[in-house]
């Protein structure tokens, strides 16, 4: 069974190696095919994983198997360990499932980008470290491939290098990320510190018996759920999410919505032994879930970006995420994951079709009226926005109400999240249909007229979407050429294969008719306290159903009020709610506050560094005082060479002459 | 006779050697100081072998006869050597290697 579970992760390996290793001879666009069948390759073992895990019984769904050991020595046991049960064979095939189709969108997308080998090389080492982040069964590979994906991120994010905008977000987004790694290694080591072990099921045995709440493991959880946040996009380390969309569109497809952010969710779930004996910190997990689902909703009403709008609203669905596997709702958190990654990399494959019409540009205030011209991406896109809005019978509605229903049944203050919850799928139908009316709806743009005439738009001088710099399109810019899912074959393939998983997903788990995803991870969260405990009762669970479909349906209406039916009420909506538009439309000033509390004390204790503490101690007490010592030794030593025989005879004859002394004196 | 009058006379021809060699300013005499110096060495090694009674001092005086002799050989060469280029015979000019 580890066999397949191995292959999984060697065969993205091998992509990247064959890529990368031969970038400049692949012609035309082989490395995107290799880069595909690899993951596809991929995918397959990864099925085939799952079949041998269904054929065991239910006590022996945990396979491990070790690589070999970095260090095994007393007190560490470091060792290349995977760990194959319900959790990761879960995550193992959405990540493969959904990155074979996003790939396969690549392949038409990225063509005519100067740096298409390049970019496959990349993007099959992202789903390397993603593989190894979800299989290891050992905190040091975990802490490996949690820091490789924030590295293939960074390089992805910067994938048009030559754009200023697009470095300095991969660079806003490693700093954070690091962060985030740093807390997960410290928190790695308070786990150590406290078990012993580095081994994910020697800790998760001792941890039953330990004290609930003790002060060390707090701290340590906390840490790790920082790493958790940090890369899951949670306040207050989300900024970096929205200003990662400067990357291909795919890419922001894959890593920023499908996979990589949820990753935070996927280690809360992981961890869930230590979360239960230390309450305080899983309280803390759902609370900045809570609030970041929320505030995350609000700002994305107001943006006009049409990727920064599906960016925030990743972030607000994976505070969903963290809020249910904060409040000890498993199950709930990962069927939501599951559907999320259908439904938002639909979103933003969409979306990448809307812009590859528009030839670059992303902003919704130039487009309007795309029905007619593009009918596919527009259904899609209506797919993926019922999905997200929660509306039955799409995918989202099923995974987002449970989360909320298990939530509920913790009582108490668990309410306020519930409430906050459904305040933010409110919010989240209203600007979703916001997006998908000012894109779709109105009077067709030129571009889109172009287009219904047969002919794509295709832009004379290309501009960074973000500060309208004017670019070429050579390497380290966006390609001259630009696709639509109309008219490419595999882009369409893999829109397709999304909205129907997106549509039908949510049939795995009905509330009291199937329970797939519940009794698939069982094996997993067996012996914990709330997977069984928290079971809301049927008439309970059929209400919040009803409440969310309202809710979804309702904010629906209200965009289309504001959006299709009084196109330009929303002006005088802005002036009217001045203070609360600026607070939305810049982001709740999280950048500033960062940037003052953070960036600009760094930078000038940097500037402090190296304009007078380097010239002052380094150059000039350090360096400049041993080159002085040295100097002046060395002087010292150069004047007794005179070069003169008869002084080097007396001093040979002084020196035996002294020592003969000494040993005469001696003796 | 006793040994300390060997061991004197050795001290003294060293002395006479070592203060040679400090203070003349030719190499041709420098080597010859040296000589005196590693025949006095010889001196006292065959006394003390005498007094001992056993040969390896004589052995060893032996050895440092081949030793100066082969040390004068190539003294003496770059005596010559120096001369022919005319160079001055005078050690304290000769300070190329000063630091």
């Amino acid at each position: 069974m580890t066999t397949a579970a191995w292959l999984v992760l060697a065969f993205p390996l091998a992509g990247t190696v064959i890529i990368g290793l031969g970038f400049k001879l692949w012609p035309g666009r082989t490395a995107g095919w290799i880069g595909t069948l690899a993951i596809l390759a991929s995918f397959v073992c990864a099925v085939i994983t799952f079949l041998e895990l269904q054929d065991r019984d239910e006590h022996h769904k945990q396979a491990t198997s070790t690589l070999f050991d970095y260090a095994d020595t007393v007190g560490v046991d470091a060792k290349l360990t995977i760990l194959v049960d319900p959790l990761s064979v879960l995550m193992m095939l959405v990540v493969t499932g959904v990155s074979t189709l996003i790939h396969l969108y690549s392949v038409t997308y990225m063509t005519g980008d100067r740096g298409f080998s390049r970019y496959f090389a990349y993007l099959n080492f992202f789903v390397f470290s993603m593989l190894l982040l979800v299989l290891s069964g050992n905190f040091v590979p975990l802490i490996i491939g949690w820091a490789f994906v924030g590295a293939a991120s960074y390089l992805l994010i910067s994938f048009w290098y030559r754009r200023r905008t697009a470095t300095t977000a991969g660079v806003k987004a490693f700093v954070i990320n690091v962060v985030g790694d740093i807390g997960l290694m410290l928190g790695a080591y308070f786990v150590l510190r406290e078990f012993g072990t580095l081994d994910f099921l020697g800790v998760f045995e001792q941890a039953g018996a330990a004290p609930v709440n003790t002060a060390n493991l707090v701290a340590g959880m906390i840490l790790i759920l920082v790493g958790a946040f940090a890369k899951s996009a949670q306040m207050p380390f989300h900024t970096w999410l929205a200003d990662a969309m400067e990357g291909p569109t795919p890419v922001s497809s894959l890593i920023h919505a499908a996979t990589m952010v949820t990753a935070g969710v996927y280690l809360i779930a992981r961890m869930w032994p230590l979360f239960e004996v230390t309450p305080a910190a899983a309280n803390v997990a759902a609370i900045v879930g809570a609030v970041t689902l929320f505030v995350a909703a609000t700002i994305a009403l107001t943006q006009t970006d049409i990727k920064r709008v599906i960016a925030y609203s990743t972030m607000s669905q994976i505070g969903y995420m963290i809020m249910a596997v904060g409040a000890g709702a498993y199950a709930a958190g990962m069927f939501h994951f599951m559907t999320h990654a259908f439904f938002k990399a639909l979103l933003f494959m969409a979306a990448g079709s809307v812009i590859g019409a528009m030839a670059g540009i992303q902003d919704m205030d130039r487009m309007g009226g795309f029905r007619k011209a593009m009918p596919f991406t527009f259904i899609t896109m209506l797919v993926g926005g019922l999905a997200l809005s929660g509306i039955p019978p799409f995918s989202g509605f099923f995974s987002k109400d449970e989360i909320l229903a298990y939530t509920a049944q913790r009582g108490g203050w668990f309410w306020i999240l519930v409430v906050a919850g459904y305040a933010a799928a409110f919010l989240t139908a209203v600007y979703t249909f916001r997006m998908i009316f000012r894109v779709f709806g109105g009077e067709p743009v030129p571009e889109a007229r172009e287009l219904e005439q047969g002919h794509l738009h295709h832009a004379e001088v290309h501009v960074n979407p973000t500060d309208g710099e004017v670019e070429d399109t050579d390497v380290g810019f966006p390609g001259p050429e630009h696709f639509i899912a109309e008219r490419a074959f595999p882009m369409k393939i893999a829109m397709g294969t999304l909205a129907l998983l997106a549509t039908i997903a949510g049939a795995l788990q009905i509330p009291e008719v199937t329970h797939a995803i519940d009794s698939f991870l069982h094996p997993t969260f067996e012996g914990s306290k709330y997977y069984e405990s928290l079971a809301p009762s049927e008439s309970f669970t059929f209400i919040g159903m009803a409440v969310g479909a309202v809710i979804g349906l309702s904010g629906i209406f209200l965009a289309w009020q504001l959006w299709s039916r009084h196109r330009g009420v929303t002006a005088g909506l802005i002036t009217r709610l001045k203070p609360l538009y600026a607070l939305s439309h810049n982001k709740w000033y999280f950048d500033e506050i960062i940037d003052a509390l953070f960036v600009r004390p760094a930078a000038w204790v940097g500037r402090f560094a190296q304009q007078t503490f380097e010239r002052l101690v380094v150059n000039g007490a350090l360096v400049g005082g041993a080159s002085l010592i040295v100097r002046a030794g060395s002087a010292a030593v150069r004047a007794a060479q005179s070069g003169l025989l008869r002084s080097y005879a007396a001093l040979l004859l002084l020196g035996v002459g002294g020592v003969a002394l000494y040993f005469l004196l001696q003796s | 006779m006793s040994i300390e009058w060997y061991l004197v006379v050795s001290a003294m021809i060293f002395c006479i050697g070592a203060g040679g060699v400090l203070t003349r300013r030719s190499p041709l005499v420098t080597l010859l100081c040296l000589e005196l110096m590693l025949n006095a060495g010889n001196l006292a090694l065959i006394a003390f072998s005498r007094m001992w009674g056993n040969a390896e001092g004589q052995v060893f005086a032996i050895i440092v006869m081949v030793v100066a002799a082969c040390e004068v050989c190539v003294g003496l060469g770059v005596i010559v050597a120096m001369y022919r280029r005319r160079l001055p015979i005078d050690v304290d000019d000769m300070r190329e290697l000063h630091g």
